[in-house]
């Protein structure tokens, strides 16, 4: 299978691992990955005019007629509204009127999904299955909204992800609330509020790790979570996995390959514990 | 205060007709993440734009304490997209040349579009604490996480179709 890759701007930056991982994930289930020529930033949550949105995102749409993944919700997101918007003939007008490519209809899918469908049942690439493993799956806002192919109050997609890699999803109330972090630089005390609670919840659930399908959610969950445990005075210590680094590690891919090393809460205890497990059941069976 | 229609227009032209709908429900006040700390709610915010009160409704912390997660949005029993409404007053506000810190994020964040074609998040924030300097703490906080694991980048990435996006800025922005 070969797609169209739109990485968005944090991959550069503070999203270097969701990069990584979802290119050597791709690699390792034999999806060929093809960059989206010369993109642009699809406008993340912060630019209020809708047509200038649109436009942001048809341009990176344009440049390709492969289906196009993304690992990123917000990108996902915003590139899935304005596909729906370009369908009103006066929209795509507006927008082509500015365009170098024209923009004639697109198709934009998300990294998990992208996985869950090259994943069979008992696939046997999987080579850790992360037996016993709690994984707490946190959806946040933009992978089902506003117009997502899962439900927005009930999906279970991540679930059966983490069940096809043999771990355990954990019911945790606050999987489908926003993290807080459009707002965190503006409104620093608002996006830590919303932060801990998701936190807080995660750690009543009994999760070891939380999985994240969003930038913005990993790094309020994870750069932020020493802060947060520090000025709340309550531990936390859960790692926070992209969803790309979880399939990673179940699919025998090393630290180095899936950025591991660049988490802020280490999941390197957690991922020799699930190793070992593996190893002992294979020496059982 | 006198009625200011031209205004009400302008907010249902860009977040869609349907806003006239509104039965005060209060779905979206009661399934914002944000709400406790809103004044007006969200709710009452979209009265007031139906109200026709431009400056009750373009001068608060509510259109600045939306995270966009859009829960809003899909819950709505008429349809409607208050999130949009927030997103076109923050159109307006921006039009009008309103400023303020929260306000000012948003400019330098369409600013960086607008030149580069993608955002570089160190300029970003650099440019946002020289207005903001109260924010320096956190950014310090969230700095040493980042920098030591090599995900802060000091280079400002150019695309090739910067005069593209700038069109679709400066023109589609416009209509």
């Amino acid at each position: 299978m070969k797609l169209a890759y739109y990485p968005g701007c944090v991959s550069h930056s503070t999203g270097k691992e969701m990069d990584a991982s979802t290119r050597a994930v791709c690699a390792a289930l034999g999806i060929k990955l093809v960059e989206l020529e010369d993109w642009n930033c699809c406008g993340a949550t912060h630019v209020s005019n809708e047509l200038v949105a649109t436009g942001l995102a048809a341009r990176n749409m344009a440049q390709t007629d492969l289906e196009i993944m993304t690992s990123c919700s917000i990108c996902y997101s915003n590139l899935r509204a304005a596909a729906q918007r370009l369908e009103e003939s006066e929209t795509l007008e507006k927008v082509n009127a500015v365009l170098d490519r024209k923009y004639s209809g697109s198709k934009i899918r998300h990294a998990l999904d992208v996985i869950l469908e090259a994943l069979a049942e008992d696939d046997e690439r999987i080579a850790v299955p992360l037996k016993g493993l709690l994984v707490a799956p946190y959806y946040g806002c933009l992978l089902t909204r506003p117009t997502g192919l899962y439900s927005a109050e009930f999906p279970s997609i991540l679930e059966k992800l983490i069940k096809r890699l043999k771990a355990e999803p954990v019911e945790f109330r606050l999987k489908t609330f926003c993290c807080g972090g459009p707002i965190f630089m503006p409104q620093e005390k608002a996006a830590e509020d919303i932060a801990f609670r998701i936190l807080s919840e995660a750690k009543k659930a009994g999760a070891q790790v939380i999985v994240t399908v969003c930038p913005l959610c990993h790094l309020m969950l994870d750069a932020k979570q020493k802060v947060l445990e520090q000025k709340r005075g309550e531990p936390i210590g859960i790692p926070v996995l992209y969803v790309t680094q979880l399939a990673g590690i179940a699919l025998g891919l090393g630290p180095e390959d899936l950025g591991l090393e660049m988490n802020c809460v280490s999941p390197m205890a957690m991922v020799e514990r699930v190793r070992a497990k593996g190893t002992m059941l294979e020496q059982k069976s | 205060m006198a009625r200011d229609e031209k205004f009400k227009q302008e907010v249902l032209r860009l977040a869609g007709t349907e806003v006239r709908t509104c039965i005060q429900c209060g779905t979206c006040s009661a399934s914002c993440p944000t709400a406790s700390l809103m004044d007006p709610s969200i709710r009452r915010l979209i009265k007031l734009c139906l109200e026709g009160k431009r400056e009750e409704a373009l001068h608060n912390e509510t259109l600045w304490l939306c995270t966009s997660c859009l829960l809003c949005t899909v819950r709505c029993p008429r349809g409607i997209r208050p999130k949009a409404v927030v997103s076109a007053l923050k159109d307006i506000a921006e039009r009008a040349g309103l400023q303020s810190k929260d306000a000012s994020y948003e400019q330098f964040f369409l600013k960086q579009i607008k030149d580069f074609g993608r955002i570089a998040e160190l300029s970003l924030t650099a440019e946002f604490l020289l207005v903001f300097p109260q924010g320096a703490v956190q950014s310090m906080q969230m700095g040493l996480e980042l920098l030591p694991r090599g995900k802060i980048d000091l280079k400002i990435e150019k695309i090739n179709g910067r005069d593209e996006v700038k069109r679709i800025v400066e023109e589609l922005g416009k209509k």
